[in-house]
C-alpha cells in the first residue's frame, strides 16, 4: 500500500516534470520555425520575384547570382583578416581595461585622473575619426603604420575605454569580506589581486568581453577606409565597385558578417555556461 | 610567561568616532577569552585591530612576541604586520570562503600562496584540517553547496591551516540558522579542548559560560567587566553588564516559553 503511494508521488513528479519539458520544446520549435518563416521572406525579398496581380506589378530585389558565385571566394577570402583584427584588438583593449579599471579604482589622484580622462577622451570622439587619425594623421607626427597596425590600435584602444566599465563593476563586485579573509591568512595586494579577485571579476566578465567582441566584428569593417586591410567589406567594395555589382557584393558580405556573428553567438553561450558553473 | 597577545593603550576612531578607549589587554597561552557586549560597542572592532583589517590609532599591539605600534609606516612595518597575520587565524560572521575554490582549494590557498608549501604538503595539512571540522567528504565541494554550518567549520580549518598561534573568532554563529549553530561550537569546543588559544567574540552566553576561562564585557570602547564566566555571569559588579545580561535572559525566557 505504502509502496503504491510512493510510486504515485513520483509518477505525479516526473509528469509534472515532463508537462514542463514538453512545454519548452514545443516553445523551442515555434522559435525555430518562425525563424525559418523570416528567413524565407527575407530570401524572397531578394529573389528576383517578378509576377502580375489585378494589374499590380510585384516585384522583389534580382540579384546577379552569377556574380555572387564567382566573387564570393575572394570576398571570403576576407573573413581570416576579419577575425585576426577582431582578435587583436579585443586583447589590446583588455589590457587597456584592465589598466583602465585599476585607475578607475585607483586612489592616487593623478592616476585616476589619466583612467577617466582616457575614457572621457576617446568615448568623446568617434571611432572612424580615431582611425582614421591613426592612419592619416599620425604620418604627419613622421609615425608611420600599416592599415592594419592603424586598425588594431584604434580598435583596441577605443574598446578599451568602453571595456574599462566592464572591468571595473566585476572587479568591484568581489566583496570587502573576500578582501579580508586573504589578508587574513597574510596575503600581499599583488597575491590578493591575482588568486582571489581576478579569478572570480574574470568569471563575470568573460560574458560581457564576449559580447564586445562581436560587436567589434562588425566594426572592423570601419578599418577598410584605410583602403590597405584587406577585411571583407574592403574586398566586397572593390569587387562591387570594378563590376558596377555594389548591391550583390555588399549582400555577400552581410551575410558573412552575420554567419560570423551567429557562430561567435553560440561559442559565447558555451563560455558562458561555463563560466556560470560552481558558484553563486 | 609570556602572554600571546599583549595590547597597550589601544584607541581607534571611526571619523569622530572614538570606538575604542585606550584599551590595555593580554591573552595568555592556551586561554580562552569571550568577549561580550551590544552591537556597536566596539567588541568586534577590537578583535579586527589585532590582526590589523582595522588600522588602530594610538597604543601598541604585540603578537607571539612580535611588536606593532600604531602610526607605524614603511617596509618593517609590514613586515612584522604580516608575520601577526599568520600567527593569527580569523574566522568571520560572512564566513568569507572562496567561492572560486573547492573546500579544500580554500583550505590550502594559504599554505600553498603565503607560505609557498608544495602542493603535496599542502593537501596533507589540508585534509587534516578538514578532517578535525568533520568534512573530510566535503573536499571537494564548492562553498555555495555547503550549508552554512558546514560553510563556517571550513573558514575554521582554512584559518588552522595557517598554523596560527591564536584564533580569533567574529561572531562565529550569529549568521547561522539556529539549528547549524551547534556543528560550529561543537568544533570550536574541540579546539579548547587541544589548547588553543581562542579569541572569541558571541552571543553565545552558553558556550562562554562553559569553555571560556575570562569573560570581557564591553561597552562604548571600554571594557567595563572582566572576569571568570562566573564571576561575570553571576555576579556582575557594573550596573551595565547587569542590565545587558538581564535583557539576554528575558530574551532567552522569550525564547524558551514559544
Amino acid at each position: 500500500m505504502k509502496r503504491t503511494l510512493g510510486s504515485n508521488l513520483k509518477n505525479q513528479s516526473e509528469l509534472i516534470e515532463e508537462l514542463r519539458k514538453r512545454q519548452q520544446f514545443r516553445f523551442q520549435l515555434s522559435v525555430y520555425l518562425s525563424w525559418l518563416g523570416l528567413l524565407i521572406i527575407l530570401l524572397f525579398a531578394f529573389s528576383g520575384f517578378e509576377a502580375q496581380f489585378w494589374g499590380i506589378q510585384v516585384r522583389t530585389i534580382k540579384l546577379d547570382f552569377q556574380f555572387i558565385r564567382r566573387h564570393a571566394p575572394f570576398i571570403a577570402g576576407g573573413i581570416g583578416l576579419t577575425i585576426l583584427l577582431s582578435f587583436f584588438s579585443i586583447i589590446l583593449a583588455s589590457c587597456l581595461a584592465f589598466l583602465g579599471a585599476l585607475g578607475r579604482l585607483s586612489k592616487i589622484p593623478l592616476v585616476y585622473a589619466l583612467a577617466t580622462f582616457y575614457i572621457s577622451l576617446i568615448r568623446g570622439t568617434p571611432l572612424l575619426l580615431q582611425i582614421i587619425f591613426f592612419y592619416l594623421g599620425l604620418p604627419q607626427l613622421g609615425i608611420r603604420l600599416s592599415g592594419m597596425t592603424a586598425g588594431i590600435l584604434a580598435l583596441g584602444i577605443n574598446y578599451g575605454a568602453y571595456m574599462t566599465e566592464i572591468f571595473r563593476a566585476g572587479i568591484q563586485s568581489v566583496g570587502v569580506g573576500q578582501r579580508e579573509a586573504a589578508l587574513a591568512i597574510g596575503m600581499n595586494q599583488r597575491q590578493l589581486m591575482q588568486r582571489i579577485v581576478l579569478p572570480q571579476a574574470i568569471r563575470l566578465v568573460i560574458p560581457p568581453i564576449g559580447n564586445q567582441f562581436i560587436a567589434m566584428l562588425k566594426d572592423t569593417a570601419l578599418v577598410s577606409v584605410t583602403g590597405f586591410v584587406w577585411e571583407i567589406l574592403w574586398r566586397a567594395q572593390k569587387q562591387g565597385r570594378a563590376y558596377f555589382r555594389n548591391l550583390e557584393a555588399l549582400f555577400i558580405a552581410a551575410i558573412f558578417y552575420w554567419i560570423l556573428t551567429i557562430i561567435f553567438s553560440l561559442i559565447q553561450g558555451r563560455v558562458e555556461a561555463y563560466f556560470a558553473k560552481g558558484d553563486r | 610567561m609570556q602572554p600571546i597577545v599583549d595590547v597597550h593603550h589601544l584607541d581607534k576612531y571611526f571619523g569622530r568616532l572614538h570606538v575604542l578607549k585606550d584599551i590595555s589587554f593580554s591573552v595568555d597561552t592556551a586561554e580562552v577569552v569571550c568577549i561580550i557586549g551590544r552591537s556597536g560597542s566596539g567588541k568586534s572592532t577590537f578583535l579586527r585591530c589585532l590582526n590589523f583589517l582595522e588600522t588602530p590609532d594610538h597604543g601598541s599591539i604585540s603578537v607571539d612576541g612580535v611588536v606593532v605600534n600604531a602610526n607605524e609606516s614603511g617596509r618593517s612595518y609590514h613586515r612584522r604586520l604580516h608575520a601577526i597575520r599568520l600567527k593569527t587565524g580569523m574566522v568571520f560572521q560572512a564566513f568569507n570562503l572562496f567561492p572560486h575554490m573547492t573546500a579544500l582549494e580554500n583550505v590550502i590557498e594559504g599554505p600553498i600562496t603565503v607560505k609557498k608549501i608544495n602542493q603535496q604538503e599542502a593537501v596533507e595539512i589540508g585534509k587534516s584540517n578538514l578532517e578535525k571540522v568533520g568534512l573530510a567528504d566535503k573536499q571537494d565541494e564548492y562553498p555555495s553547496r555547503l550549508s552554512g554550518g558546514q560553510q563556517q567549520r571550513v573558514a575554521i580549518a582554512r584559518a588552522l591551516a595557517m598554523q596560527p598561534r591564536i584564533m580569533l573568532f567574529d561572531e562565529p554563529t550569529s549568521s547561522l540558522d539556529p539549528e547549524l549553530i551547534a556543528e560550529v561550537l561543537d568544533v570550536m569546543q574541540q579546539l579548547v579542548e587541544d589548547g588553543m588559544t581562542m579569541l572569541i567574540v558571541t552571543h553565545e552566553m552558553g558556550f562562554a559560560r562553559n569553555f571560556a576561562d575570562r569573560v570581557i564585557f564591553i561597552d562604548e570602547g571600554h571594557f567595563v567587566e572582566e572576569g571568570s564566566p562566573n564571576q561575570v555571569f553571576s555576579e556582575p559588579q557594573d550596573q551595565r553588564t547587569q542590565i545587558f545580561l538581564n535583557a539576554l535572559k528575558r530574551f532567552n525566557q522569550a525564547d524558551n516559553k514559544s
